[in-house]
């Protein structure tokens, strides 16, 4: 394998990994409020991307406008969420939780079909798709342009969580009980903290609506969020950005040499063999709190 | 006592008579049915509304000349959202209803159901997915894929890029993108055979489920240049799949994708941008057809479709048409020859007597017979012009020999312990 080849596998992976990670910072938005891992976030994604389409066909909203509109909508709907599907969980065993968060995965798509059909829709944000070379190296536009969103999206956060609103976020991540006592409003936080993912979510949908057309298939993007939001420990964006590049380059540069070997497939073998070595290995991640209990 | 005799002698004639009246009424009312078991839900949601609501068209349009001697056709559609467990729970309670004549659209769920089939004698069709060895006749008697397989069609894929390269594919590379699951992996062992054959270089590029992810796929591609693609990919994978090649700057007119690439793919990848690209196709294409033109004057225009108007305007609407055809026109050779009721025999009799049968205009006409219950698989290979679909050459059935080899040898295999 020649160097430029090899750099643009890695070029383009770190992309890609930069679009897993803008899915997983919504993941990481609500673990870090309500230690929930939420397992509707792909179907919230996928929600999004309709959510910006019938905003243009019902509205007449050109995108530029259906976005904004999109995330406003989302924004409230995370909070209604939250308040009708789990808050009333609060103090249950997680895996109650858990389950709650599947079942609106499954509700969500469901209802979806059932509106939308199954048929693939194109989000249309007019990006070309002629090859662009960067040098001898071929680099996907869309790619680029969704990295880059995903990076504003991170500097976002980061300023966010530096607000008052966003100090208040991480004192009831910090210890919601804590938080409760000096006059947090807890589920007024949580209820945020899913709202802020709703809306992150829109941003994910919108690129990868461009990328692979809005349909329920959007929804399987959780596998591969949930294992960057793992890697990079559940609770830290900053882990989500890093390990998104890491998944992306190994799968990219990995598959490369695997599916040869093993006929195909490999990319999905990769991407289970991360989570399950992160989960064996440093169950926090890279940048996760390693909390310790003493009992 | 003789008057008594009498009295109840007529009221025991009228009695019959009456009884008599009213078996016929109810024969007259009693419907051909089918089972149309689909996945309504989940994978297979990007065809089968225009399939059931072709279906439904056509039935209509039976029923409204009388139906099939006389009976109406009538269509029980339930949903197995591509599950074997619910497919032939949809089967077995159909079947308890008196239901003889299947139709599931759907691999996993025609393999799942093909035993219990073969075991209860009942007629299945199976156009267009499914397995292929299920065209013997003779080990699947009860098993009916009228039309071509997926073999053939990649079988005259490859005739179609040989006929363009002047007769010869020495020395040439094809590539085979495919969706890395069993509808994807089905005609793989067809172009192995084909390339030791033909002298031609494959390649083979899968790709993970549910298709979306095919960048790398095509980042290959792009190094080994193959001299066409042929793709084995549904509906929106087909779209990345443009996508991938305008970036990667591989020609779309070298791409050739499987009968599952509609004019709503079209739409999203775009009329400009898919241009020339290239689709092996079983069924033809467009409106101008009388049986279509038929169906919008007689239905929609009178405002009793089943279904949106614009859905007609597809190619899987077009496939259901055919598809339901088929069914519809064994059934009434087998009361032509058999009579009312029609059993699954006769159904099956029907069937195969299937002759020069083009499906009203749809397929390549279709000969079915006890050894072959495909009646023929022929297809052709038609570009995107930018506003209609163009053949690109004759209907055709190549490698017929190739093509039966493995049928026999996968279909010796078969027994019906597989249950």
């Amino acid at each position: 394998m020649d160097f430029w080849y090899l750099a643009e596998l890695t070029v383009n992976g770190a992309l890609t990994g930069l679009l897993y990670a803008l899915f997983a910072m919504g993941l990481v938005l609500i673990y870090k409020s309500s230690s929930v891992p939420n397992l509707a976030q792909g179907a919230l994604t996928m929600v999004g991307a309709y959510a910006v389409l019938e905003m243009g066909r019902l509205l007449g909203a050109p995108l530029w406008l259906a976005i904004p509109l999109a995330a406003v909508a989302m924004f409230f709907l995370g909070l209604g969420i939250e308040r009708v599907a789990l808050r009333p969980l609060a103090g249950r065993p997680i895996i109650m939780i858990l389950m709650m968060t599947l079942g609106l995965d499954i509700f969500l798509r469901g209802t979806t079909m059932a509106i939308f059909g199954g048929s693939s829709r194109p989000m249309g944000l007019g990006v070309t798709y002629d090859p662009l070379f960067v040098g001898p190296m071929l680099i996907s536009r869309i790619h680029l342009i969704g990295a880059l969103v995903s990076l504003a999206v991170f500097v976002v956060i980061v300023f966010f969580f530096r607000t008052r609103t966003g100090v208040r976020l991480r004192a009831i991540s910090d210890d919601y009980m804590a938080s409760w006592s000096v006059g947090i409003s807890v589920e007024r936080g949580v209820g945020l903290s899913w709202a802020l993912a709703s809306v992150s979510a829109v941003a994910a949908s919108v690129i990868w609506g461009e990328i692979q057309g809005v349909d329920q298939s959007l929804s399987l993007l959780l596998l591969k969020g949930l294992t960057v939001a793992v890697l990079g420990g559940l609770d830290s964006v900053l882990g989500a950005v890093v390990a998104g590049i890491i998944l992306g380059i190994l799968e990219s540069v990995g598959s490369n040499f695997l599916d040869p070997l093993v006929g195909g497939g490999s990319r999905d073998l990769i991407v289970a063999a991360v989570l399950v070595l992160t989960v064996l290995l440093r169950p926090h991640g890279l940048f996760g709190r390693h909390d310790i209990e003493r009992i | 006592m003789k008057l008594v005799r009498m009295l109840k002698g007529a009221l025991g004639g009228a009695a019959l008579g009456a009884a008599a009246v009213t078996g016929a009424a109810a024969q007259e009312d009693e419907a051909f049915r089918m089972g149309v078991c689909y996945d309504l839900s989940r994978a297979y949601t990007f065809i089968t509304p225009q399939i059931v609501q072709a279906g439904r068209d056509l039935a209509d349009l039976i029923n409204a000349d009388g139906g099939i001697g006389g009976h109406p056709i009538e269509l029980t559609v339930q949903d197995h959202g591509n599950e074997p467990q619910r497919g032939i729970e949809c089967y077995e309670r159909l079947r308890r209803d008196g239901v003889f004549v299947f139709d599931f659209l759907s691999t996993p769920v025609s393999l799942a159901v093909v035993p219990r089939a073969m075991r209860d004698e009942v007629v299945m069709m199976q156009s267009l997915v499914g397995r292929g060895d299920a065209i013997n006749g003779e080990v699947f008697e009860w098993v009916f894929p009228v039309g071509p397989t997926y073999w053939g069609q990649a079988a005259n894929d490859i005739a179609f890029i040989k006929e363009q390269n002047g007769g010869s594919l020495e020395d040439m590379t094809i590539g085979f993108v495919y969706l890395d699951y069993p509808f994807g992996q089905e005609p793989i062992r067809i172009l192995e055979t084909l390339a030791e054959r033909e002298g031609f270089e494959l390649q083979l590029y899968p790709v993970p489920l549910p298709g979306n992810d095919q960048s790398a796929t095509w980042t290959q591609v792009r190094r080994n240049q193959p001299d066409y693609m042929i793709s084995w990919l549904l509906a929106n994978g087909h779209v990345v799949a443009s996508r991938e090649m305008q970036r990667n700057g591989y020609p779309i007119s070298q791409y050739i994708a499987v009968n599952w690439l509609n004019e709503v793919d079209i739409e999203n990848i775009g009329n400009e941008a898919a241009t020339g690209i290239l689709r092996g196709t079983n069924v033809v294409g467009g409106q101008d057809i009388p049986i279509i033109q038929e169906i919008i004057a007689e239905l929609y225009e009178e405002g009793e479709g089943n279904g949106p108007r614009e859905m007609i305007n597809d190619v899987y609407y077009n496939t259901g048409v055919a598809m339901y055809s088929v069914v519809f026109e064994a059934a009434r050779l087998a009361y032509e020859a058999d009579g009312w009721p029609i059993t699954p025999e006769s159904m099956r009799r029907g069937l195969r007597s299937l002759e020069e049968y083009d499906a009203n205009g749809l397929f390549a006409p279709v000969t079915v017979t006890e050894s072959d219950h495909g009646g023929g698989g022929r297809t052709r290979v038609e570009m995107w012009d930018g506003e209609t679909w163009v053949p690109q050459n004759d209907w055709t059935a190549a490698y017929q020999d190739v093509i039966w080899d493995v049928v026999d040898q996968y279909s010796s295999e078969f027994t019906l312990e597989e249950d």
